[in-house]
């Protein structure tokens, strides 16, 4: 009976397996639901941001930057191309203003699209 | 005239090119789906295999500088018009063209005919890769060929004639001749994988050892002939199974053949299929040795039973 | 071809065998391998320049992408080391955490090597539910740290995750789930008599050739060779925890899926451990950002062996230095000697047994 069944070893997985669901989602055309923890775009919150430039200093793929001006004014630009979405710039502010959310960025065309200022201060 | 027109009905629509272009195309669809299932995946679309075919047959083809661009363009037609005359004579349903005494042979020797244009691509486009993977494809033939021959010939003696068409006819007045012969119709299936390079038995063409063996430097057209050929193959070899060891169209009326013959077919190919999933790809040493130590001897006693029960 | 029918069959650097790309040429004589020439170099990226260039901050993320299946393990070696330079004490939770990442990532790791190794000796659909029922462990990776491989957890002076007690629960539902799962694959191991008939006395090493290149891992383990770092030099929280350490005696491949597929199951034991057991408290500790000119060695089991950094600081806050020598190094020595007189048919196995990481080798 041991040598019978060895032909055939892996046959009740195989129906197993047949009579589950698959678990490939056919994303797009289904959603693909992501935890809360996942780290997609970098979101800051401008009334809580200093422009300190921790996160410029700490982000290990230069995907942000920050360019001052006079009397205050700043503008904090990210690349999202260059963004490896460690998550280190959330960890470094100090002022707990920036956060991942899961959400992902869509496709666009050209790569002057992917470089955004996401703040800008007087 | 209207056996011109016939003949020519018979070559290109029925059953001939285009009733067997459709079920290589089928035939491919349902292996991929069933497998894909087995393994708990979502498995190709059904226009997939005829995507496939149609953008090899628009790609740009290539060849190594040092292979013979004659020969090479030779090979998969030759090895196609094999297959396709071999699907002629098969009997589908309970018509087939013209049913000669000695056709089980005829169409057992047109079979092997790929076989040997294969280990010929493999040789003559010489890049390193293709050669071991047509020797390979050589040695696996003569480790399956003998059984399978063996095997099929014993529906052949029980019934007393090399006609396909009459060992139908023989199986639906008696049986079916796998309840008289279940050993030889297991390794009638056993050689049928090994001879169509399926897994457990597609060391040939072993992905992760030679790329893709002997077809590795074939592109575009000739490697849709390829292909065509080999599937083609399948259902030629299929439908042979179901007609010599299941009894084929069972002489039922004709709007019950196609349903009848199908179903068959399709149990052959779930029998393929599971096949291919449940084991490792075995080194062509061990094929050999399984070939010559368990198959052919089985084949042999097989057929010494069979004799004894005829005599 | 000089000799009379030798055959120079090129594997690599772009193969279906392999992972990532190394040059392997084999000189073939019909069926038997007779000699091999091995070339590496083809994944570096010179980062041990780049570690320079940046600052401590910085280097912890580029330290996590030295290897895509290995990653937590390199920036546990990393942060290690930086913390014995700074001589910081870690709170226990934050041990703990560390040592929770890399148990799941060992599982992780260990699952995808046995993918590969049933996709190579033919087996595809091994390869299939593998890959499947790893999918667990990377979704539970991703709900505690928000990344599958590269799970940013490390920080220097302790983690950067915090998990509530509906992390914990859910975890420990999903863990039980995989080990139910595992027990297909071991009984696969043991008893399929194809995938047997495909691994066994293949790439034989003796105890004598693993002291000989100083091989670590799973791989010395399968030859008799006792060595785990987690139970001779305990680092993060693994004085705390109870498991085995397994080995085998036969030394092919066989032996090193059977050490491994037990390593998964024993993996899934210390994580229910640990979860079941997580102290409360902080989960980092401040440290400052200059490192003093002192240097530091720190030693970790990564899921392929022994993964040793050295640091050494020079009061400014990038490092003067940073030395990787990863496990596959000493593996990829004995291929060569590995492949002698072999059948063609068992190159992949063989390549696939010894579990290559090359970005890790060439960092």
């Amino acid at each position: 009976m041991r040598r019978l069944r060895s032909i055939a070893h892996l046959l009740p997985e195989l129906i197993r397996t047949l009579l589950k669901k698959g678990i490939t989602v056919r994303f797009p055309f289904e959603p693909l639901d992501l935890p809360a923890s996942h780290r997609g775009k970098v979101v800051v919150d401008p009334d809580l941001c200093k422009g300190c430039g921790l996160c410029v200093r700490d982000c290990p793929a230069f995907a942000l930057e920050l360019e001052r001006g006079e009397g205050g004014q700043f503008e904090l630009i990210h690349y999202y191309d260059r963004c490896a979405y460690c998550g280190q710039c959330a960890e470094s502010c100090r002022s707990g203003a920036i956060v991942l959310v899961s959400e992902m960025i869509a496709p666009v065309e050209g790569r002057d699209k992917l470089k955004v200022t996401i703040v800008e201060k007087e | 005239m209207n056996a011109l027109f016939s003949t020519l009905f018979a070559v290109v629509v029925f059953p001939g090119f285009g009733f067997l272009f459709l079920c290589a195309l089928a035939f491919q669809w349902i292996d991929r789906k069933v497998i894909a299932q087995l393994q708990g995946r979502v498995g190709p679309p059904w226009y997939q295999p005829l995507a496939d075919f149609i953008k090899l047959m628009v790609k740009e083809d290539l060849l190594p500088t040092s292979a013979n661009p004659l020969i090479c363009t030779f090979l998969p037609m030759v090895s196609l018009t094999a297959v396709l005359t071999a699907g002629l004579y098969v009997p589908v349903g309970d018509y087939t063209t013209n049913a000669f005494e000695g056709d089980l042979i005829v169409v057992l020797f047109l079979l092997s005919l790929p076989s040997l244009m294969y280990f010929l691509a493999g040789w003559l486009s010489v890049s390193v890769f293709s050669v071991v993977g047509g020797s390979r494809a050589l040695l696996q033939y003569f480790a399956y060929e003998v059984p399978f021959l063996m095997a099929l010939a014993g529906p052949a003696i029980i019934s007393g004639s090399w006609s396909i068409s009459y060992i139908v006819d023989y199986q639906s007045q008696t049986t079916w001749m796998v309840l008289i012969q279940p050993v030889g119709f297991l390794l009638a299936i056993v050689g049928l994988i090994g001879k169509l390079k399926r897994s457990p038995f597609d060391i040939p063409k072993a992905k992760s050892e030679i790329g893709a063996g002997p077809l590795t430097e074939f592109s575009g057209r000739k490697l849709a002939l390829w292909h065509l050929s080999l599937h083609a193959k399948t259902v030629v070899g299929v439908f042979l199974l179901v007609d010599v060891f299941l009894g084929g169209s069972d002489g039922l009326a004709w709007w019950l053949t196609p349903p009848v013959f199908g179903a068959k077919a399709l149990m052959i190919l779930l029998i393929l299929a599971v096949a291919g999933v449940l084991y490792a790809r075995l080194r062509i040493d061990q094929l050999v040795s399984l070939g010559w130590r368990v198959l052919a001897p089985l084949a042999l006693i097989q057929m010494l039973a069979l004799i004894w029960m005829g005599v | 071809m000089n000799d009379t029918d030798r055959l120079t069959i090129p594997i690599g650097p772009q193969h279906p065998a392999l992972k990532e790309p190394i040059a392997f040429r084999l000189d073939v004589e019909g069926e038997r391998v007779v000699e091999s020439a091995l070339r590496i170099g083809y994944v570096h990226r010179g980062l041990e320049r780049i570690f320079q260039e940046r600052n401590y901050v910085q280097n912890l993320h580029i330290v996590e992408r030295v290897c895509g299946i290995c990653s937590h393990a390199h920036t546990t070696a990393y942060c290690q080391a930086v913390e014995a330079i700074l001589g910081v004490e870690l709170p226990p939770r934050a041990l703990y955490l560390r040592t929770l990442l890399c148990e799941l990532e060992r599982i992780h790791s260990h699952l995808l090597w046995l993918g590969v190794l049933a996709e190579h000796i033919g087996f595809t659909t091994i390869f299939m539910y593998t890959w499947r029922d790893r999918e667990i462990a990377l979704d539970v990776m991703e709900d505690l740290s928000g990344g599958r491989v590269a799970h940013g957890v490390n920080v220097i002076g302790g983690v950067r995750i915090d998990i509530d007690e509906e992390q914990i629960d859910s975890a420990l539902a999903r863990l039980g789930q995989l080990e139910e799962l595992m027990d297909t694959f071991m009984d696969v191991i043991h008893h399929e008599r194809t995938f047997e008939a495909r691994t066994r006395d293949v790439g034989y090493l003796s105890p004598e050739q693993i002291h000989r290149y100083c091989v670590v891992g799973p791989v010395a383990r399968a030859s008799g060779v006792d060595v785990d770092l987690r139970r001779d030099a305990p680092y993060a929280a693994y004085d705390r925890v109870d498991f085995r350490v397994f080995t085998a005696d036969e030394g092919d491949v066989w032996a090193r899926t059977i050490v491994r597929a037990r390593e998964t199951v024993e993996s899934v034991h210390i994580c229910r451990q640990l979860l079941e057991n997580l102290p409360d408290g902080e989960r980092t500790t401040r440290v400052p950002r200059r490192v003093p000119s002192e240097e530091a060695v720190s030693r970790c089991e990564a899921p392929r062996g022994e993964l040793l950094y050295y640091v050494r600081g020079d009061g400014s806050d990038r490092p003067a230095r940073v030395k990787v020598r990863t496990p596959t190094l000493t593996t990829l020595i004995t291929l060569p000697q590995q492949l002698q007189d072999i059948n063609t048919a068992d190159v992949p196995t063989v390549l696939a047994g010894v579990d290559l990481c090359i970005a890790c080798a060439d960092r």
